[in-house]
């Protein structure tokens, strides 16, 4: 290589250095779990660059966190009891309310949740379940009213179920009358043996998107997400979503900080402008979800507002189940879930 | 020093250490992880322990092995049965044409594997292609459940490892000498004769390489079962995987994937063994032929 090139080489190098050297924030989210235009928007606003990468479940950003000892990334967002479980084990630092002013957007009843008493470490982004999708084109929605129906022999080889070991058992264990955050292995192996009879029923699994098998004709019944069925009623509004008696899954998604996070305070002023009335607005549009921004939930338009797939009203809401952290249980899940699938 | 040193000095090294840092010694950690003891706070706990092994003769887990390793083998076999003629097409082709069936062969590589399974999907699904083709001529009457089956399964397994197959028979088949075959023939073997007694032992080595370069590969393909079988069989790849992220139990997927490890290696040291008996016998002037 010439003296001209290395130069070049040399010169480029030290211009991406300096590029990078700006101001930033590293942000780990959900895949599709934000609108595309929101991270222009914040560096617009503030000059700080979001290096955005994400991730398809807490497991995987659990995981990497636990690696790196809580360094790597600003903000993450963890679902419900993961944030009780990576506070507990030192991967978080609290998050300092006085540098959101934002924060009087947010539902007092949506605050306050067992995994974080206070908010001392959580900040909430959006909240949903997991419930009941149905292509009511094939199926009369009348006929169907909870997870039971799922056992129907006449549904043989037609479900689809979310590829989630917890929410999986929550159905057989709500119906078993358990609670679904249960560590006792008597009841999660009845459960494993009611849901073992289940399995004739079931076509797939699908926890990467579970409306596509819908939308696509492949299944008319199974377990779903609330914002995927959103998301898929703008192609098909033969899709629709019931809240099943037994009880729905609930769940919510926190921004939180690692506890070795570099852009300390870049990583509020993200969190600050997410909690923003308008780009919470522009959320739940965009995914599907609600939110728990009053603020934001007052500006949107009245059939969104009022969407009970979106917003489910209290008494649905309390029939339903938040998951929480089962310690070492886990193992138990873990192990039946294997025999479930292994056939045996 | 001399140019062809420097040339060695800059080829070999880097590659030296890139194999030693991202292959060798991430596999020496994995063999001493899996003789560690699971910790729930800290991931590992250097305690010995060979449990991690004794466990993999749970029968969930013989199981779940003899499910890989059939659909891997079947697989192969549908992948060589499909293969060898078509190798064989190839080397009957005009020099100009092979070159561009080769290429045409190759092409698919192009784009990611993840996106053509994706793409078999659209194909076999209710209202794919296939369906809407066969339901508009009237040859079926209701869309047929092609996806999610084990059949679906085989089928993109087959069509993504294909190449894998035809490119080292089609290397084997290209050397070999058709002197030999006019012989066979002048000497009164019948065509099947000539298949049988000449050409296949000639092409054993690139038979078992290109059923062993198929057969590996399909045992850890879990996300082509995933999506096509719909999630509902457990492979080896996906128990690993569960013991890394749910279950937390880094020694036992080390253990499971050191496992697999040594199996693959004692096929291929079959692969070595069985191609040196051929190299020894199979020659032209092996008198058995």
């Amino acid at each position: 290589m010439n003296m001209k090139k290395w130069w070049i080489a040399l010169t480029l190098a030290g211009v991406s250095t300096l590029a990078t050297a700006g101001e930033q924030v590293i942000v780990y989210n959900w895949s599709e779990y934000i609108p595309e235009d929101t991270l222009q928007k914040f560096k617009k606003e503030t000059g700080i660059e979001v290096v955005y990468s994400t991730y398809e479940s807490n497991e995987t950003l659990y995981t990497k966190l636990k690696l790196m000892k809580g360094a790597g990334y600003d903000v993450v967002v963890p679902s419900t009891y993961y944030v009780s479980k990576m506070k507990k084990e030192g991967l978080l630092q609290k998050v300092d309310k006085a540098k959101l002013d934002n924060f009087k957007n947010l539902d007092p009843d949506l605050l306050n949740k067992p995994f974080d008493p206070n908010n001392d470490y959580s900040v909430p982004y959006l909240w949903g379940s997991t419930g009941i999708g149905i292509n009511v084109r094939d199926i009369p929605e009348d006929s169907i009213s909870g997870w039971q129906d799922f056992w129907n022999p006449k549904f043989k080889n037609q479900i689809l179920l979310t590829d989630d070991v917890r929410e999986v058992f929550h159905m057989a264990l709500r119906i078993k009358g358990h609670s679904a955050n249960t560590t006792d292995e008597a009841h999660i192996k009845e459960a494993y043996e009611y849901l073992k009879e289940l399995m004739p029923n079931v076509r797939v699994f699908n926890s990467d998107a579970p409306g596509e098998p819908f939308l696509t004709g492949d299944v008319s019944l199974g377990m779903i997400w609330n914002g995927s069925v959103v998301q898929a009623q703008e192609d098909n509004t033969d899709i629709q979503y019931l809240y099943p008696k037994e009880g729905a899954v609930f769940w919510m998604d926190s921004f939180v900080i690692p506890a070795g996070a570099k852009n300390v305070e870049n990583a509020h002023k993200f969190i600050n402008y997410m909690l923003k009335a308008e780009v919470a607005k522009d959320c739940v549009d965009y995914v599907g979800y609600a939110t728990p921004n009053k603020a934001g939930k007052a500006l949107l338009d009245d059939e969104t507002a009022s969407n009970p797939t979106i917003f489910p009203d209290k008494e649905t809401l309390d029939a339903g189940e938040f998951h929480n952290d089962v310690g070492d249980a886990v193992l138990i899940y873990d192990k039946y879930w294997q025999l479930l699938k292994a056939g045996k | 020093m001399k140019q062809t040193d420097v040339f060695r000095w800059v080829s070999v090294v880097p590659v030296n250490l890139w194999l030693w840092l991202w292959v060798l010694l991430p596999t020496l950690m994995l063999v001493a992880v899996s003789f560690a003891t699971r910790e729930p706070e800290d991931l590992i706990e250097w305690t010995l322990t060979f449990d991690n092994y004794a466990r993999l003769s749970d029968s969930l887990y013989i199981t779940v092995f003899w499910d890989s390793l059939w659909l891997a083998g079947i697989t192969a076999l549908l992948c060589l049965a499909a293969g060898f003629p078509f190798a064989w097409w190839l080397t009957r082709l005009q020099p100009r044409w092979r070159a561009l069936a080769l290429f045409l062969i190759i092409i698919p590589f192009w784009t990611n594997s993840l996106i053509r399974t994706y793409a078999i999907k659209l194909i076999l699904g209710k209202q794919g292609i296939i369906n809407n083709v066969l339901l508009g001529i009237g040859v079926i009457d209701a869309p047929l459940d092609m996806l999610y089956t084990p059949g679906a399964v085989i089928c993109g397994l087959v069509y993504i490892l294909f190449p894998f197959m035809v490119l080292p028979l089609y290397s084997n088949l290209e050397k070999l000498d058709q002197s030999l075959l006019e012989a066979a023939r002048d000497l009164g073997a019948s065509r099947l004769q000539v298949l049988r007694k000449i050409v296949i032992p000639l092409t054993m080595p690139g038979i078992v390489a290109g059923v062993l370069i198929v057969f590996l590969p399909a045992m850890g393909m879990f996300y082509i079962a995933d999506l096509l079988g719909g999630a509902k069989n457990l492979l080896l790849g996906n128990i690993i995987k569960n013991q890394f992220l749910s279950s937390m139990d880094w020694p036992f997927g080390s253990a499971i994937s050191i496992a697999m490890i040594v199996l693959m290696g004692l096929l291929m040291l079959a692969y070595f063994q069985a191609a040196k008996r051929i190299n020894r016998s199979g020659g032209i002037h092996d008198s058995t032929l």
